[in-house]
């Protein structure tokens, strides 16, 4: 009893390193305000969840195609915004986020709206499913190859400059690097990885809702950067584990369910604002540099 | 129902978007980072309109006026543990807007604590609707579009005729030489917060006046102020009435088609839209603030 929970512990916290880890390519290293990553994690869910239990379509294709439609996502969100100042990025983020959730809700003929989808398969490899055990070292392998392929992408070239856009974008610019089309390509990779993230997810739970994808979801893996520290694939790792783990005891507390709902929401939202406040580069974090105001 | 009820109710969510949409224009125009708390202060002033109304038992307008009260002195308190203190250590927009994201969620998250789940609504008695013209208004419908309309003049007049007004334009325009001839910055920016909370409060009560308010209304005020925010060219504040009309319309005529469900999703792609061919808005100037950089 107490193993398996702590095994769906570690399988949330391996799906949220994939969260975390992804979102700081886009916000830690390149300087970009994703505030709607939970737009990109639900696509991804409800993607490979509906291709499995409508076509038949095995997990293993299906988490490709959620990370693919939620990197087309991106591009849709990145082609008018990324050209303008950062703030249109987090307009049109949040409000891709909060579009996603109705659309779940509302559009019952496909995702069943608020009664959600049950009965999403698990993923299945010569005849052996993945349960619980074996579903966790799947887990941890996706984890740590998103972590090495984002570690990768930062200590390249390309990483550089995306850095040197965070940095300076006019000076990036002036070298005459494209800015927009790294920006574009950073959040594009970044919504890719938070696809397949959701893909997991599902496979996992076995039963997605809307509730899942709340843009409520997004301050919980923007707090996991922030806390572990911007730029940083250990940062993202050692956020994940904390957040994940710091509201658990609030399951065992005597209060109704709406209620430590709140609590989370307002303790994720707590710690965000008090880092930022005291330790902006986080626990981890290289980014440390203050722009100034308004810039 | 005929069309004239549509624009007619489009123009009444419009008059809401609108006011919402200055509330985040005035912070965006004279502090210089898009704030999202007036999602929250929104929720807090109808939530508390509805406590003292309603739990309580005063009368309308004095419920009224202690939640604009509330909800200003949230706002001012926001500033001053929150914004204060990142502003002065010339903390950037990003570090601001993310700040104030986790403002939004920890008020909309008391809210949820102290009042919970379900969907409220004030205790008014339901009136009768007047026929016009092919379409039918409720006295509150007018209520709330007179009121909009009132407070949108005071705006204007404050802003143009007022010394303060005057204060905050020059600090929207550049602060340091608005410091240098002595503006007293820190005063106009707490001004500048007590208005566009009031704006926002005022909003939330006509909403609650009209609808079922709950706790996560914020996201969806967020979404549609500042579209309508973007549409008249973000940090115009004027501009800002015509952007909320535009959305409540496009809304309310778009849902004669669509299955009124996806209304919520019209405002997203009006937003894609301007970004697509016209970021700085319909009246929006080019300056440097546009691009990025």
């Amino acid at each position: 009893m107490i193993e398996a929970y702590f095994i769906h512990l570690l399988i949330l916290i391996g799906i949220y390193i994939i969260l975390a880890a992804s979102l700081n390519l886009a916000m830690g290293n390149t300087g970009l305000l994703n505030v709607g990553h939970v737009a990109f994690y639900a696509i991804g869910a409800y993607t490979s969840a509906l291709l499995a239990l409508n076509l038949n379509i095995p997990f293993w294709i299906g988490f490709l195609a959620g990370g693919i439609l939620a990197a087309l996502f991106a591009l849709l969100i990145a082609i008018p915004t990324l050209k303008l100042r950062g703030d249109y990025l987090a307009i049109a983020t949040l409000g891709l986020a909060v579009v996603v959730e109705s659309i779940l809700r509302n559009w019952t003929s496909l995702t069943r709206g608020p009664l959600g989808l049950p009965g999403i398969p698990k993923p299945a490899l010569f005849g052996m499913t993945f349960n619980n055990n074996s579903y966790l070292i799947l887990v941890i392998i996706f984890s740590v190859i998103t972590c090495l392929i984002i570690y990768y992408i930062t200590k390249s070239p390309f990483g550089r400059v995306l850095k040197a856009i965070r940095e300076d974008e006019l000076a990036a610019a002036s070298l005459g690097k494209n800015t927009t089309k790294y920006k574009t390509q950073a959040l594009v990779i970044s919504a890719f990885f938070a696809g397949i993230a959701g893909s997991l997810y599902a496979h996992y739970i076995n039963f997605i809702d809307p509730t899942t994808f709340s843009v409520l979801e997004s301050i919980l893996i923007i707090s996991m950067i922030i806390v572990g520290g911007l730029a940083s694939v250990k940062g993202a790792v050692i956020g994940a584990v904390i957040l994940t783990l710091l509201p658990e005891p609030l399951r065992f507390l005597p209060i109704p369910s709406f209620a430590i709902g709140a609590l989370r929401q307002i303790l994720y939202a707590l710690l965000l604002v008090i880092i930022l406040i005291k330790r902006p580069q986080g626990i981890w974090g290289e980014f440390t540099k203050q722009k100034e105001n308004g810039a | 129902m005929a069309f004239s009820q549509l624009i007619i109710n489009g123009l009444i969510a419009g008059a809401i978007y609108a006011l919402i949409a200055s509330s985040f224009s005035l912070i965006f125009n004279i502090i210089k980072f898009m704030d999202l708390s007036p999602g929250a202060i929104f929720v807090t002033a109808a939530f508390s309109a509805y406590a003292f109304n309603v739990l309580f038992g005063l009368h309308f307008l004095i419920a009224l006026i202690l939640a604009i009260t509330v909800a200003v002195a949230l706002a001012l308190l926001v500033n001053l543990i929150v914004y204060q203190p990142l502003i002065k250590r010339k903390s950037d927009s990003f570090t601001l807007l993310l700040a104030s994201f986790g403002v939004f969620l920890i008020i909309t998250g008391f809210i949820l604590l102290i009042f919970g789940a379900e969907v409220r609504t004030f205790g008014l008695p339901i009136t009768k609707g007047y026929e016009l013209l092919g379409f039918i208004i409720t006295k509150t419908q007018i209520t709330l579009i007179v009121t909009s309309i009132v407070v949108f003049i005071g705006l204007q007049l404050f802003m143009k005729k007022t010394k303060l007004g005057k204060a905050m334009r020059a600090m929207a325009d550049n602060k340091q030489v608005a410091s240098g001839i002595g503006i007293n910055v820190k005063k106009i920016t707490n001004i500048t917060f007590i208005i566009s909370a009031a704006l926002a409060a005022i909003a939330g009560i006509l909403v609650g006046l009209e609808q079922n308010i709950d706790h996560n209304m914020g996201f969806l005020v967020i979404l549609k102020g500042l579209t309508a925010s973007v549409i008249g060219g973000i940090g115009n504040v004027p501009a800002a009435l015509i952007g909320g009309l535009i959305i409540g319309l496009v809304e309310n005529i778009g849902i004669w088609y669509l299955p009124s469900g996806y209304k919520d999703a019209i405002a997203f792609v009006i937003l894609i839209i301007f970004l697509i061919f016209r970021p700085k808005g319909i009246f929006g100037v080019k300056t440097r603030e546009e691009t990025s950089g």
